[in-house]
């Protein structure tokens, strides 16, 4: 296929994806996150249960599937369920209205649990009530019989809480078995009666504390951990009282009295009932629950046995039957029971008439659970037994709710965010780049064209982050862009043809941005592999963007401008920006280094001290607790919104007024069990425009710390390993070294400027450590290009030299990548302002750590090989001092044909079709015309140079003669000093440029100006070249000024300068003349 | 956080040895180790083997960092002097 027909398959392609996504666009609907369009997010831990001993992927999943199908009996539109880690559970449900029925229909794990009751509950001494029963003990007869309201209800022999779990305390642990409720212990945390941290518990909660009794400050809980993290604020653990419930024991709450009086866990009215955990029966063991309603037509739930429980509920009413008649002597009847408990709650303890059925009830023609509920009670409840009890036992850890209107407020935000970053981006392309700002921008468009229709198509959930990882890879491709046409007008500059120099261009560009965004996309896959489901979107959308912005920034726009090539549109090099001479800098990178290295000691040790003064403002993501955002329709006070959040049991709520108009309130408390109430009390109060929550628990915020320490260490090690695969071991140690700069300095500012750090801060943090990356890749990649041109310059001069090269494309890159962050910044919303906010400072630290910070720690490191050492004291023992620029003679041209093998025809990137600029040609018409005018010399210039290049490996003739003709002068200085070891050549030094540093003593300025060192007398032959008049020619000084030709700097054009020719030179150029 | 912040100063101090002569053992490189691995082990030690966590965490922890830090980059810069020495006498350039 040829250039063209390939060139025009691309654009076709474009073409057609471009119709394809409008089709798409048009025909498919965004499915927007819960963030944007309103809801409620719930994550959940799986824990461990008795059926269950290992929380396995298999059994997240089984749960996942329940909870879709209790999701689906909700009618809620659109969940999305799905497992996060190891064993975490996220639950989306949108548009949902009744949250709170939700959150218990959802994450209840609904194990039932029969237990024969007298056998297996305790008495105060610790005895079972069946064995006092037959010494006619009261209070064993009181939980058997129960009071006015039954068995197992308030007043029928419980005890409270604190003395209920002490007399649990006492039990022995039993071993792990099936028939147990719960695996492993359970603690709580109580306070002394009258104590302070009663009251305050009791402030928190908005409660009254009750004289006399002990207070529940927290718990029950699996973890001890997660237990001192829920304490009351204010209450220090030296305060609390731990009490441990052991293996094999359970403290049962209370049955309800009615329907309409549900005593809260923790109340003080609740009472308590110890039993041996010696289930039964269980939830597994029922068929088709079903609700439904007694004789007396109060609402119960009617259900079947499957084989297994038929046997067993024989087997226990049997036993119970059976009980009942021993302990009913003479005319005194004790009927005995079973008990259906719930979730560590007692629903019913229904008795078993032993006359009726002295063998136990047979099963088959199943049973009823009644007492306490309502009719939805009764229908949820049968629901969730008839979708099965969970496998595991879960906790939810963290749960956010956004309003539809906060949702379209930020999708507006966001939306808007988005449009301004592409606008200035483009403005700042086509300002800078003209026509190729153009094309670059029809990529772009192209591009978020692409991108879109992808979403829609796959599709992918659209999420706040996601949009901020969406606006971030317009940074991303036109970077692209950047890079690769920077290269075009260097090659063109150099003077190769506007056609060839956007074939090389693209070839050379492509390495560099293929290893900058292979680096970006796999911190995105880091990233989604263990962040939390929000930061998964901006993931997601980050990496499938930057392989979306491969193909328009690279092949889309290739294609375009090849097939513009021949029009006059681009036929002048000044319609590419490539017009004129080329700005280089020429500054000391690498002797100025100390100062900048300086300057971020500073940086870092303000950091470090703020760090340790004023810490980070960790946000609740971290730390745990509430957070509700309200815009009120009414205006309000602080102190009046506090009351209203403090009388729906908000644990010591702090309201922070944002905007000054008595409208929007920021509250922070303790995490909460449910924010629906804080909402609806708000509502009814005064109006609410937009809502907003997020309660997180401790065990979430640890998950979040430690996958992001996880994610930060994978993602360095991920980046090393392909640094060093890529270009050399060596060189990913620098790059760890920025990174850690540019991580450590945005920590830095966020603890001076005392920002909260979020979720998304972290984030962010890791994709700056893609994005530092980029620019130190670019110079990095520029480095490697160099060291096989510059074979006897010190390394200081080749980086140096890419510095100079490479400068004006990581500034232009980074203000591509900076100007959408800013656009986020400014227009993003809060949440993404966050994000902006890490970004922006680690994407500036980046672009400086990869100039100041990874190439000097590249240079000092490399030139302690002995191949630099020794060509720094050679240029030093012969100039004194390294200059900070090698001559522009020095360089040789590699030759990449030889190892690699050729490059077949028809690739994407194609040799270029010239291989020799106007410079070399013109460097090649004089060397003829020298060769023409001495006779005597045996081989062509260009014939020299081709074997010099191989010479870099092992010395050759030609090298051998050259050294002779000016290597006289330096064997005069430098005698002693190590010359060409290895793969040194033993050529003339890189003439002075400018002082390696200011304290240096600076070289000769040019052979002109000071007097030239002694010199042997010229050998007979060959006679001098043009070229190394020139590397006697010493640049022009430090600082920043217009340097030559770019050719010239290239080093292929081998011409002296017009204005300070060399004796030889300037005879030379009497004898040719000088064309250029 | 304690952790933290003892990286964090032994990465600042590290900027510094710049100024010194490139004799530390393994160049800049060796110096970094150097300086993030002593005043991380400082710390640790200083603190009875903890790291101390977010709320205490002060001025003073950060402190601590400092002579770990300049005990590391000290020792391997003196490592660094007694290769060269030992070089120059064996005649092997190290």
């Amino acid at each position: 296929m040829s250039d063209r027909q390939r060139h025009g398959f691309v654009l076709l392609l474009v073409v057609g994806l471009i119709a394809a996504s409008v089709a798409v666009l048009m025909t498919q609907k965004t499915v927007l996150g819960l963030d944007l369009k309103g809801g409620v997010e719930l994550v959940y831990q799986g824990e461990p249960s008795p059926q269950t001993p290992h929380v396995t992927q298999d059994a997240l999943n089984r749960a996942v599937d329940i909870m879709r199908s209790r999701v689906d009996q909700l009618g809620v539109s659109e969940p999305s369920i799905q497992t996060t880690g190891n064993n975490l559970i996220t639950v989306g449900l949108p548009d949902v209205h009744d949250v709170k029925r939700a959150e218990n229909e959802v994450g209840q794990t609904a194990q039932l649990h029969f237990y024969d009751w007298e056998a297996n509950t305790l008495t105060p001494n610790g005895k079972t009530v069946a064995s006092q029963l037959i010494t006619q003990d009261p209070t064993a007869t009181t939980i058997s019989q129960g009071a006015s309201g039954g068995p197992g209800v308030p007043g029928a022999g419980g005890l409270p809480l604190y003395q209920a779990t002490k007399l649990a305390a006492k039990q022995p642990p039993q071993p792990l078995s099936k028939t147990q409720s719960r695996k492993g212990p359970a603690y709580y945390l109580f306070a002394a009666p009258g104590s302070a941290a009663c009251a305050a518990a009791a402030k928190a909660d908005g409660t009254t504390p009750v004289q006399g009794q002990h207070c529940l400050l927290a718990g029950p809980d699996s973890s001890l951990s997660d237990l001192y993290a829920s304490l009351p604020a204010g209450v220090t653990k030296a305060e609390t009282e731990l009490v441990t419930v052991p293996q094999g024991t359970v403290v049962l709450q209370a049955a309800n009295p009615s329907a309409t009086n549900q005593i809260k866990p923790g109340s003080p009215n609740a009472q308590y009932f110890v039993l041996k955990d010696n289930v039964a029966l269980s939830g597994t063991d029922i068929t088709n629950p079903q609700p439904s309603t007694d004789q007396s037509g109060s609402p119960d739930v009617t259900f079947g046995f499957n084989g297994k429980g038929q046997s067993a509920f024989e087997k226990v009413t049997g036993q119970i039957a059976h009980r009942g008649a021993n302990v009913s002597l003479g005319g005194n009847v004790l009927r005995q029971h079973f008990a259906v408990a719930l979730d560590n709650q007692l629903v019913t303890v229904p008795q078993i008439d032993f006359k009726q059925y002295p063998d136990g009830i047979i099963g088959g023609g199943g049973a009823d659970i009644t007492g306490g509920f309502t009719s939805q009670t009764a229908s949820d409840l049968a629901t969730q037994l008839r979708l099965g009890a969970l496998p595991i036992n879960l906790k939810r850890i963290s749960e956010s709710q956004v309003s539809a209107t906060l949702g379209q407020q930020a999708l507006h935000q966001g939306l808007v965010a988005g449009a301004v970053g592409l606008l200035i981006v483009a403005i700042f392309l086509i300002a800078y780049y003209r026509v190729l700002g153009l094309i670059a921008v029809a990529g772009l468009a192209a591009y978020g064209l692409y991108f879109y229709a992808l979403i829609k198509l796959i599709p992918i959930t659209l999420t706040l982050a996601g949009i901020a990882g969406l606006i971030l890879t317009i940074g991303v491709a036109a970077d692209a862009n950047i890079v690769i046409f920077e290269r075009v007008k260097e090659e063109i500059r150099a003077g190769r043809s506007i056609r060839a120099g956007i074939a090389t261009g693209y070839k050379k560009g492509l390495t560099a941005i293929i290893d900058a965004n292979v680096v970006t996309i796999m911190t995105a896959f880091i990233l989604f592999v263990l962040a939390t489901s929000d930061v998964q979107g901006f993931a997601f959308t980050l990496g499938i963007g930057v392989i979306v912005s491969l193909f328009t920034a690279v092949l889309a726009t290739q294609a375009i401008l090849m097939t513009m090539s021949d029009s006059r549109t681009i036929a002048r090099p000044s319609a590419l920006g490539a017009g004129g001479k080329h700005r280089v800098w020429r500054y000391d990178f690498m002797g100025a280094s100390k100062y900048f290295f300086t300057l971020s000691g500073v940086i870092l040790l303000i950091g470090a001290l703020a760090i340790g003064g004023r810490g980070l403002n960790l946000g609740i993501d971290f730390t745990s607790g509430a957070r509700i955002n309200v815009t009120l329709d009414h205006p309000a006070t602080a102190s009046s919104v506090q009351s209203v959040a403090r009388a729906q049991g908000v644990s010591s709520p702090v309201v922070q007024e944002v905007g000054g108009k008595g409208l929007q309130f920021q509250i922070s408390s303790k995490p909460l069990a449910s924010s629906d109430s804080v909402k609806q009390a708000l509502n009814t109060k005064y109006g609410v425009h937009s809502f907003g929550s997020e309660s997180v628990g401790p065990t979430f915020g640890r998950t979040v710390a430690n996958s992001a320490v996880i994610a930060i260490i994978a993602s360095l090690l991920v980046i090393s390993a392909y640094v060093a695969l890529r270009f050399d071991w060596k060189f990913a140690v620098p790059v760890l070294i920025a990174l850690m700069h540019d991580v450590l300095i945005t920590s830095g500012v966020y603890a001076l400027t005392g920002r909260q750090v979020t979720v998304d801060t972290v984030a962010a943090l890791l994709t700056i450590l893609g994005y530092s990356l980029y620019d130190t890749i670019i110079v990095f990649d520029r480095v490697r290009e160099n060291i096989p041109r510059m074979p006897r310059a010190a390394f200081s001069q080749i980086v140096n030299r890419s510095m100079s090269e490479v400068l004006t494309r990581s500034l232009a890159t980074t203000s591509c990548t900076l100007l959408p962050i800013l656009a986020l910044l400014l227009f993003g919303g809060s949440t993404l302002q966050d994000f902006a906010f890490a970004l922006l400072i680690g994407v500036a630290s980046g672009a400086y750590s990869s100039i100041f910070i990874a190439s000097p720690v590249l240079t000092h490191w490399k030139e302690r090989e002995p191949l630099y050492r020794h060509r720094r004291e050679r240029i030093e023992s012969e100039y004194g001092a390294v200059p900070a620029y090698a001559s522009v003679g020095s360089d040789v041209e590699p030759d990449r044909g030889r190892g690699r093998g050729r490059r077949r025809v028809g690739r994407v990137t194609e040799p270029e079709p010239e291989v020799v600029s106007a410079a070399e040609f013109e460097q090649m018409k004089r060397d003829i015309a020298e060769e023409e005018a001495e006779p005597s010399r045996p081989t062509s210039t260009l014939t020299k140079r081709l074997a010099r290049t191989g010479d870099g490996q092992g010395g050759g003739s030609g090298r051998a003669q050259r050294s002779g003709g000016n290597g006289g002068r330096s064997a005069g200085r430098s005698s002693g000093a190590p010359r060409g070891g290895g793969a040194t050549p033993p050529a003339p030094p890189t003439p002075p440029a400018a002082p390696a540093s200011p304290a240096a003593s600076p070289p000769p300025a040019s052979p002109a100006a000071s007097p030239p060192p002694p010199t042997p007398p010229p050998p007979p032959s060959p006679a001098p070249r043009a070229s190394d008049a020139d590397l006697d020619e010493p640049l022009a000084g430090e600082g920043f000024e217009h340097a030559p030709d770019e050719a010239e700097d290239e080093g292929i054009a081998r011409t002296s300068k017009p204005d300070r020719p060399s004796s030889k030179s300037r005879a030379r150029n009497r004898r040719h003349g000088r064309r250029r | 956080m304690g952790m933290l912040a003892w990286v964090m100063m032994g990465l600042a101090l590290w900027h510094f040895t710049i100024w010194l002569p490139d004799r530390s053992w393994g160049g800049i490189v060796g110096a970094f180790l150097g300086a993030l691995i002593g005043a991380a082990a400082f710390g640790f030690i200083v603190n009875g083997f903890s790291i101390p966590g977010r709320h205490d965490t002060t001025i003073a922890t950060v402190l601590e960092a400092v002579p770990g830090a300049l005990i590391g980059i000290g020792l391997i810069y003196a490592e660094g002097v007694r290769r060269e020495r030992a070089g120059h006498a064996t005649g092997v350039n190290l």
